[in-house]
């Protein structure tokens, strides 16, 4: 039995609707990101199994019970919020001890468990300080020994990240992973990200508009998208619209608009049906020289470039069509200026096609 | 160039608490003068007009009487104006306008038309006790200036703490202990007293709700200077002041200390 499931999960806000009909189960003790552009329903979809948000239509279960309609006191689901939400008056021992006092449990026990959530989250010997004394980093995990403490059955990160900068985020990242692995909890964290839940997630649900576009492990949400949107999302794509020309079993000949001809895999295409083709920036090849393969090599000028440290970004122009490669910087590469010559190349593999 | 800024800044800030506060300080000097008639010149220093004071029952129950009024006004007022200021935190902008404008409309009411208004309508509602008229229109009046202080706390105060509180098991009552009304409380006690020193000191809400058992320390005074003018009304006043004052540097440093928190 899952641990936690959504079945038809459904939020509106006036005539607009923030999460529409969303269905997924999360198994126990997995790590499961909410991906999606600001505005695609994951905050208040975890708003909603948090309690904090009412459900209109839908059932949440956790356990197999129903608890839409429990008051989020009484779900014993942690939360680690957005901006730590840590309390000012509070030391970072009586914040990480609260939950167990609303649980009126014992001054020794609580004093046990403070001392057990600091260890877990190595800041021993900070408890009688207050938050606004602790770097970001450490409030972040004040704020996490605070969503433990209680034991809950669930653990929820509204973007917890987002307050760090970037080096510290990397660091707590994996630290957030080592915690959830040693406390065995089943989580969620919801983040706009690709890179922290390529990072992070055992599962990816990807959302838009209040949908669920898909959900899986991060290889295949990379890899397999299963449809545009979430090709569009993850990673940097071209992106082409156009119809098939020709097409055998997993194949497809498109016809993107430009005039370009590439092949491509899709799976149940018709002649003439009209498709957006997918192509990640990364699995663009240029070369000075033919490569010698068939399939897709193109002709093509470069008309822009920009330098990015680990890569180089480069536009490229083959006929009328505008096609971005990412190209990493290493000994031995290929580079280019602005106005050369070169062809463009990709595996037949990396070029998905989805039906419009 | 910088220096003359800094000294033309710290010129203008001290002729400005002159202009409100040295009318104060005659006051204050009057109330030590001998001289028995009062505005006079400088005679010398004496504590009679304090102990004069004693000699006058009526002003030490008036001010028994207006610190009860001004204690309840204030607590209805501060109860309200946090309640108010609350819901509107959480409302939307156009019923915040709204609510603001019906709860701070009293202030552009002459004071002594709300008075006038509240024997009115004590009368037509059959509510013969005078204090309680007196308690009444004393909070409202006082109510906006609670309002105002208590939300521009609220600004400072993430409602996130309310639902992580809640993530960790308090129900709405024990989230109101434990975090709201304690991260609150500077500009409740601000507020409070805010409302306790407007109402302790405020003449025309009373004129016409007052009678013998109720006359507040203002009406007193009013009265005893129609009747004469010595300095013995200033000594009252100034022991007025001095306690305001007192309460209002106690504050600062009280919330001061809260505010670092």
């Amino acid at each position: 039995m899952p641990d936690l499931e959504l079945d038809r999960v459904t939020k509106r806000f006036g005539d607009s609707v923030a999460v529409a009909e969303l269905t997924l189960a999360i198994e126990h003790g997995e790590f499961v990101c909410l991906l999606g552009p600001s505005g695609c329903g994951k905050t208040t979809t975890l708003r909603m199994i948090a309690g904090f948000e009412s459900v209109d239509a839908g059932q949440i279960r956790l356990d197999g019970r129903e608890i839409s309609t429990t008051p989020a006191q009484k779900r014993d689901i942690g939360m680690v919020f957005q901006n730590y939400a840590l309390f000012p008056h509070m030391t970072v021992a009586e914040n990480i001890g609260f939950g167990l006092r609303m649980r009126r449990r014992s001054r020794a026990e609580i004093d046990e468990a403070v001392a057990a959530a600091l260890a877990l989250v190595r800041l021993e010997g900070l408890g009688e300080r207050y938050p606004r004394q602790l770097s970001g980093g450490q409030q972040q995990r004040v704020a996490l020994a605070r969503a433990l403490a209680i034991r809950p059955r669930l653990l929820l990160l509204d973007e917890p990240l987002s307050n760090l900068d970037a080096k510290l985020r990397d660091e707590m990242r994996d630290e957030i992973r080592r915690i959830q692995r040693e406390v065995g909890i089943t989580a969620i964290f919801v983040t706009h990200d690709q890179t922290e839940a390529l990072a992070l997630a055992d599962r990816i649900a990807v959302m838009a508009n209040g949908h669920l576009l898909q959900m899986a492990d991060p290889v295949a949400i990379y890899e397999e998208p299963a449809n545009a949107g979430v090709g569009s999302f993850i990673g940097q794509a071209n992106i082409l619209a156009g119809r098939i020309v020709a097409c055998d079993g997993a194949w497809a000949e498109v016809e993107a608009e430009g005039g370009l001809t590439l092949r491509g895999r899709a799976s149940g295409a018709t002649q003439g049906q009209p498709v957006t083709t997918l192509l990640k920036q990364e699995r663009v090849l240029l070369t000075r020289a033919h490569p010698g393969s068939d399939g897709n090599v193109f002709p093509c000028r470069i008309v822009g470039r920009t330098y990015l440290g680990s890569a180089t970004s480069y536009q490229c122009r083959i006929a009328g069509t505008a096609i971005g490669a990412m190209v990493p910087n290493r000994a031995g590469v290929e580079r280019f200026a602005i106005g050369d010559n070169a062809f463009a190349s990709w595996a037949t593999a990396d070029c998905l096609v989805f039906p419009q | 160039m910088k220096e003359a800024l800094a000294t033309a800044k710290w010129l203008y800030l001290a002729l400005l608490y002159l202009f409100a506060l040295g009318p104060l300080g005659f006051i204050v000097a009057a109330s030590f003068n001998p001289a028995t008639s009062f505005p006079s010149g400088f005679e010398g220093l004496t504590l009679h007009w304090y102990r004069a004071i004693l000699d006058h029952p009526e002003f030490m129950s008036a001010a028994l009487t207006s610190a009860l009024l001004a204690l309840l006004a204030a607590v209805i007022a501060t109860t309200v104006a946090l309640l108010a200021a609350y819901a509107m935190r959480r409302g939307h902008a156009h019923e915040n306008a709204a609510l603001s404008t019906a709860l701070t409309s009293p202030l552009l009411v002459p004071q002594i038309v709300m008075s006038l208004a509240m024997l009115e309508f004590a009368a037509l509602i059959g509510l013969d006790t005078s204090l309680a008229g007196l308690v009444a229109i004393h909070a409202v009046y006082v109510m906006p200036f609670a309002l105002r202080l208590i939300l521009t706390g609220l600004a400072r105060f993430d409602f996130a703490l309310e639902d992580a509180a809640a993530s960790l098991g308090a129900g709405r009552a024990a989230t109101w202990r434990h975090v709201t009304l304690p991260l609150l409380r500077p500009s409740i006690v601000a507020g409070f007293t805010f409302c306790f020193i407007l109402s302790f000191v405020n003449l025309p809400l009373s004129l016409f709700l007052t009678n013998a058992r109720t006359a507040t320390l203002p009406i007193v005074m009013f009265a005893y200077i129609e009747s004469r003018i010595d300095p013995m009304i200033a000594a009252v006043a100034a022991i007025i002041v001095v306690a305001a004052c007192a309460t209002t540097v106690l504050l600062e440093r009280v919330l001061h200390i809260r505010l670092v928190d």
